[in-house]
């Protein structure tokens, strides 16, 4: 013990300092890779040929066939088409109607004061609303004026269901804003429209761009309306995936490669929404 | 106008004389052409359909029946499903709505538990920490017909899969997951796609924590264990319970995982109540008792919601 210098002490405990933080980020990066693998594994065998990916293997010789193949389907181009419109158009719609809703319910002057409230309490209600319940009346309005066979219907559909969301996602965003702000423009003369559009929007624009971002996955990633509201022409891409559920272990690239296109945008889409998603999804409760 | 008449103005509209005149003033104005068109959409695609399903389910009405006439049977549909006659053999229902709970509660469950230990370890500052929180997220934004399609062909497939393959490599007999364990196989893709929400929820909880409390907790030598249970576990408790709560939302929805890994199979043991609905218009085609079955799937997340909401509350109270 006496003979041990402090350098010597202070070297022992930064190498032990270092061979734990080492060890610990090893075992961060071992498990974010393993949950990643899934997602990995299918960006991998969408380079494969059929043969190559009959049994699973993580070294092989890359090559572009099956997504050409994939990509030179033009069905798949018909239901990438489908979703890009939902997506697009039904995000749109749901921000105009959304934002000056959420705006107002958060600044404007209703009938009572606790009327923004009770509004804003309807709008998440119908978000609780699983879309089962309103699947049969839907159903059967849009086998009667053949709905199903235009992409409007579905559209029609997702505009109800996502303009909550939006409502909900960027009333947190608003609620930070100081009342004063509005009250100062509006004795300058500013109508609520040049509120929202020359004051509000310019500051919580990333805000908004975030839940567009996630409506926009949401959308993307819908199923259940999607499968039960559509007919072949205007069916979306999770309805085209949901086809390769009875092919048993058969076509594994072109599933990977077809799953691959399916699910990559929204993952960027997501990961782009990363910072603002957990504030606007838990409605302010919870700081990101 | 000037700096000093505009700093006038602004000191002028804080006072109450302004905020008064503002008031009687917004009195004649409210803003409902920004609020209607909003709620005219929503209203008619979600809450006007929900009531026709409301009076659909008190109808006899069979559409591979169109012989027989739509007519009032009152609470008919309700009693095919809820009526028990023999307590020994419990009606089908009963069974899917105990899978529908039992799926929903352990998702939530497990994706608490190992959400809280993983967001533990991600909370820890070393080089690359956001690349691995990044990959973490990742399986939350892919689409559920998707992912299940995927699992089910690479990875539980007993020949081709990678289960297949290691167990082989580790001298196991591979089983069918998705037939002999198709709850197991359902709940273990809904805590993949679940957890890195509620990873990302509690990470907000722990890194929103004050750092002289850490400080503090270093200096009193609290233990590891004593730092995290005691201290740490309390602290991001509301966080906990609103990931639940939207976990809870979206999961007790969840139809398109199931459809494309079990089919609800074997025979009913993987069904859950949208999934029951599904089968009830499209392959029972009996408009009147899906609409049962969607209304109770709509009281049961209503309740289940409701009650985690008032804990929610309660707590807040009690810290506030």
């Amino acid at each position: 013990m006496e003979n041990r210098t402090i350098e010597q002490v202070v070297r022992r405990a930064r190498i032990r300092h270092f061979t734990k933080k080492l060890l610990l980020s090893l075992l961060i990066y071992g498990i974010a890779i393993f949950y990643f693998f899934p997602i990995l594994y299918m960006f991998l065998s969408g380079f494969k040929t059929e043969q190559q990916a009959v049994l699973p293997k993580i070294f092989f010789t890359p090559t572009l066939e099956t997504f050409k193949k994939v990509l030179s389907d033009p069905t798949m181009y018909q239901y990438l088409r489908n979703s890009l419109f939902q997506v697009i158009i039904g995000t749109t719609v749901s921000l105009v109607l959304g934002v000056p809703a959420s705006f107002v319910l958060v600044f404007g002057t209703l009938k009572k004061p606790e009327s923004n409230n009770k509004y804003f309490l309807w709008f998440i209600t119908t978000i609780l609303l699983p879309p089962v319940a309103v699947l049969i009346p839907l159903f059967t309005w849009y086998q009667k004026f053949n709905l199903i066979n235009t992409p409007y219907g579905l559209l029609m559909a997702y505009v109800g269901f996502h303009t909550p969301i939006v409502v909900w996602m960027v009333h947190s965003f608003f609620s930070d804003l100081p009342a004063e702000i509005f009250d100062a423009a509006e004795i300058d003369g500013c109508t609520r429209l040049q509120q929202l559009t020359r004051i509000a929007l310019p500051i919580v624009r990333t805000g908004i761009i975030s839940a567009a971002l996630l409506v926009a996955v949401f959308i993307w990633n819908e199923f259940f309306l999607g499968f039960n509201l559509t007919g072949n022409p205007t069916a979306t891409l999770p309805v085209y995936m949901s086809r390769f559920r009875e092919q048993q272990g058969m076509f594994v690239a072109q599933l990977s490669a077809s799953s691959t296109i399916a699910v990559l945008p929204a993952i960027v889409l997501g990961w782009m929404t990363q910072k603002a998603l957990v504030k606007g999804l838990t409605l302010g409760a919870v700081k990101g | 106008m000037s700096g000093a008449s505009r700093l006038r103005t602004l000191h002028w509209s804080r006072s109450p004389q302004c905020m008064h005149l503002v008031k009687s003033m917004n009195k004649r104005k409210t803003d409902y052409k920004f609020l209607l068109p909003a709620v005219f959409v929503v209203a008619i695609m979600t809450q006007v359909p929900f009531l026709l399903t409301i009076i659909f389910s008190t109808l006899r009405w069979n559409l591979s029946r169109p012989d027989l006439a739509r007519q009032f049977n009152g609470l008919q549909n309700y009693l095919y499903f809820l009526k028990i006659e023999d307590w020994r053999h419990l009606p089908e229902f009963y069974g899917i709505l105990w899978q529908t709970v039992f799926i929903t509660g352990s998702t939530l469950l497990l994706c608490s538990a190992l959400g809280f230990a993983l967001a533990l370890l991600l909370d820890n500052d070393v080089i690359g920490i956001n690349i691995a929180r990044t990959l973490m997220l990742g399986p939350f934004f892919v689409m559920s017909t998707a992912s299940g399609v995927i699992w089910k062909t690479t990875i539980f497939n007993t020949t081709f899969g990678w289960y297949g393959v290691l167990s082989k490599l580790f001298g196991f007999q591979p089983v069918d997951l998705v037939s002999y364990h198709p709850l197991g196989v359902i709940i273990v893709l809904f805590v993949w796609q679940w957890m890195p929400f509620f990873i990302l929820v509690l990470l907000a909880g722990l890194q929103g924590i004050p750092q002289d409390l850490i400080d503090s907790m270093q200096i009193d030598g609290v233990n590891w264990i004593q730092g995290v249970v005691r201290i740490k576990l309390p602290l991001i408790m509301n966080h906990m319970r609103i990931a639940i709560m939207l976990g809870l939302v979206f999961l007790i929805k969840e139809f398109g995982l199931i459809l494309v890994t079990t089919a609800g199979g074997p025979g009913t043991r993987s069904y859950t109540l949208p999934y029951a609905v599904y089968m009830q218009v499209f392959s029972a085609n009996n408009v009147g008792r899906a609409g049962a079955l969607a209304v109770i799937t709509v009281a049961l997340t209503l309740l289940l919601v409701n009650l985690l909401y008032r804990s929610i509350v309660k707590r807040s109270e009690m810290y506030s």
